[in-house]
Order: C-alpha cells, then sequence, then structure tokens
C-alpha cells in the first residue's frame, strides 16, 4: 500500500493549489514506532509530509465533525462509510467533501506487524463505499470470511460465564476514554459520562462503572458501528471492547439486515419504524 | 431463598399502562406489592440509562411498559 | 438492547418489556403476578450492583 502515497500526494497538492479544497485530512508519520497520526495539511508545501502504509488504523472520518470548510479527506472502506454515516447524520454535507479513496488491504495489528488487525481481517468492505478520486485500482474483497466467530462463541456461554469473560475483558480499563474519542461515531458535544445532574455513572474505576461505560458506548454505535476498529487500535491497555459492538452489529445484520454505512439514500434501523420491526422481546 | 421479595423498578407510559394501573387501582384488583413505578411521558422516553441506573442502585429487575 | 444485556452476562429476566393498553387492568394485573414470579425465580441482582458504599 506504500504505493498509494505518490497519488495521494498528488492529489492534494492539485487539491490544495487549485483552490477545490482549504486543507486535507490525512496521516503523518506519528512519533511512536508502527503508529501514523491524522494530520490536517492546508499549505501545497506541506504534502510532503503525508504518508500511507499499514499503520493508518485512526478513523479519519473523526476529524469532519461539524466542519464548515471545505475539505479533502482520505479514506479507507471503513472510513468512508463513517463518511456516509456523518452525511447520513448531518454532521457534514457532501458538497464540502472531496474524497480521496483508497483501496485498503487492512491494517496491521499494533502490536504485531506480521498479522493483520482482528477487524481488518475479517472486513467485507475494502473498497471505499463512495469517493471523488481514487488512488489505485480497486482491490478485491475478502469472501467467505467468518465475521462473527467470536460473538458466537460468547452467545453460547452460559450466564455466569459471560459475566466473568466481560470482568475479565475490561480488567484493565482505566477510564481514559481513548476508545470514544477516537470513535467517529462518538461525537455529542456533552457525553453521558461527562453529565453531572443527575449522574449517570461514577467517575471512579468501579467495575461496574467501567461496564456501565463500555456497555453504553457500545449501544449508542447501534446500528452505526462500522468495525473500523480505531477503539481498539486507541486502547492503550489492549482492550478487545469490539466484542460489545460486534454483537449489536451482528444483531442488526440479523434483525434488520442492515450494514452501517453503505449508503447515504437509506434511513438506518433504530431511526425509522416499520410495521413488521421484529418485536419478540416484548411480552 | 422462598421469602425473597424483589425490587422491581417499573417504568410505565403515562397513557398506557400507567392508566392501566390506574384502571386496576379503582378496580380494586390485587397485585404484587414489589412493582415500584416510575412514569415517563412515552414508552420513547426510556432510555438505557435508566434501566442501568436502577440496576447499579439495587434494582432486582426492571420493567418497562407501554 | 436486551441482547447487548445478556450478552454481557446479565440475567435474561433482569429486563422486561410489555405492551399494556390503558383499558386492560386486568392484563396488568397479569403481567404484574408475571413478572414478579420470574424475578423471583430468578433471586437477587447481585452481578450489576455497584458495591462500593457511595451512591452513584
Amino acid at each position: 500500500m506504500e504505493s498509494y502515497i505518490g497519488k495521494i500526494k498528488e492529489i492534494s497538492e492539485r487539491l490544495l493549489n487549485d483552490g477545490t479544497v482549504e486543507c486535507v485530512v490525512g496521516f503523518r508519520k506519528g512519533t511512536v514506532a508502527l503508529t501514523n497520526e491524522p494530520c490536517m495539511i492546508t499549505k501545497a508545501s506541506d504534502v510532503q509530509d503525508l504518508v500511507w502504509d499499514e499503520n493508518c488504523r485512526l478513523n479519519l472520518a473523526n476529524y469532519l465533525t461539524g466542519r464548515k470548510e471545505k475539505i479533502a479527506v482520505i479514506a479507507k472502506g471503513c472510513d468512508s462509510r463513517n463518511i456516509v454515516n456523518h452525511i447520513i447524520e448531518n454532521k457534514i454535507s457532501r458538497e464540502q467533501l472531496v474524497i480521496i479513496g483508497v483501496p485498503c488491504k487492512g491494517m496491521v495489528d499494533k502490536n504485531n506487524p506480521e498479522v493483520l488487525q482482528a477487524n481488518c481481517a475479517t472486513c467485507l468492505h475494502r473498497n471505499p463505499v463512495i469517493y471523488d478520486e481514487l488512488c489505485a485500482d480497486l482491490v478485491e474483497e475478502q469472501k467467505e470470511v467468518d465475521r462473527y466467530e467470536d460473538v458466537r462463541k460468547i452467545e453460547a456461554m452460559e450466564t455466569q460465564d459471560k459475566w466473568a469473560f466481560f470482568e475479565d475483558l475490561l480488567t484493565g480499563c482505566t477510564r481514559c476514554y481513548a476508545c470514544k474519542n477516537a470513535c467517529p461515531l462518538c461525537y455529542c458535544p456533552t457525553c453521558f459520562v461527562d453529565e453531572s445532574q443527575p449522574q449517570w455513572i461514577g467517575k471512579g474505576t468501579d467495575p461496574i462503572d467501567i461496564r456501565t461505560y463500555h456497555f453504553l458506548r457500545a449501544y449508542h454505535c447501534a446500528g452505526r458501528c462500522t468495525d473500523c476498529g480505531a477503539c481498539e487500535a486507541a486502547c492503550p491497555q489492549n482492550i478487545k471492547m469490539r466484542h460489545f459492538t460486534k454483537k449489536l452489529e451482528k444483531d442488526c445484520n440479523e434483525l434488520y439486515g442492515w450494514e452501517a454505512g453503505l449508503t447515504v439514500d437509506q434511513r438506518p434501523p433504530l431511526d425509522s419504524f416499520k410495521v413488521d420491526d421484529p418485536d419478540k422481546f416484548i411480552m | 431463598m422462598a421469602d425473597f421479595e424483589p425490587k422491581i423498578v417499573s417504568f410505565l407510559c403515562n397513557w398506557c399502562s400507567y392508566g392501566a394501573a390506574d384502571l386496576a387501582g379503582v378496580g380494586r384488583a390485587q397485585y404484587p406489592p414489589n412493582v415500584r413505578v416510575i412514569r415517563i411521558p412515552c414508552s420513547g422516553r426510556m432510555s438505557p440509562k435508566f434501566f442501568l441506573a436502577a440496576l447499579r442502585e439495587g434494582a432486582d429487575a426492571v420493567w418497562v411498559s407501554g | 438492547m436486551k441482547n447487548l444485556m445478556e450478552h454481557m452476562g446479565v440475567e435474561p429476566g433482569r429486563l422486561q418489556f410489555s405492551w399494556i393498553s390503558s383499558a386492560e387492568s386486568t392484563k396488568f394485573v397479569d403481567v404484574v403476578t408475571k413478572v414478579t414470579e420470574s424475578v423471583k425465580a430468578l433471586g437477587p441482582n447481585t452481578n450489576y450492583v455497584k458495591k462500593s458504599g457511595a451512591k452513584g
């Protein structure tokens, strides 16, 4: 994927020079090994800073929320789906955006550069679903990957084992909120964790508070999560919080046949009512 | 635990179940005293925050009814 | 919602939903009885209670 960068720089430079956009959102070399950091380029001469390789894990849609200017954004498959989400949720308009599509071959695990990170290994949408420019030919999509193997494994457990599993999963959490800051869906001006009247959730690292936080964070992503993996990539404690969002993703897929961020023409299932919506949970 | 009396926090819609509860009271119907009723303007007011808070503070179950 | 709760290891009966019209007082009594009985069978909620003393 390193070969893309020439084309990315070329497109960015052209867009900045002819004034089509005021800034380009992309990645530059980070200060930590094996991690690139998001950056905003506003001068054509800075385009040389841009990089692209297998360490561009974060989701750039996160930096578009509520922007007023014209923006170019470099988008791999999941980024583009989150951009669709942003457009659906009126956080940015399509006219403001120039989307530089990157056919993605998957990002590598931050702890083990030999293998793809978990969500990329089972990704079904590597090509951007929406783009204006493309920096390479589209790649072949993965087929016959089992996306929900781990979810089914947990589903098969007994209640107490499930509880213990998540207890164990969340032990390292320090509530630094890196996951919610990296998440392109978490853009509320005041997050429920910061609300104090009423205070929904304690501030400390009480296990129940941690669980409430992760549960509610995941729930807020229901029908919106694109499984981009930014939360796990950002977590300093390597917590696999995708176990929460994955379950919701699977349910949305099974109950409503919905996958987030594939089209701007359709309202998401939790936002629309249909007479035949499943209601098995009501007695 | 034969004498266990659960605390059930129930969120009832003003127009539906709360009305039914009212009617049950008017009709002097007998029902278990374990439910603690919270009236909400509509079941659409229900939020996951509510029942997580209820469980966290020690409720044994949460019942939402529209 | 309920699905994720159960996925997380909260017992299925801890969260219940129903639909009762305001004219159905008998159904209300029925459902209250049913809910109470099922929770009684389930026993007290021990998992999802905040154990540290201070509230909220």
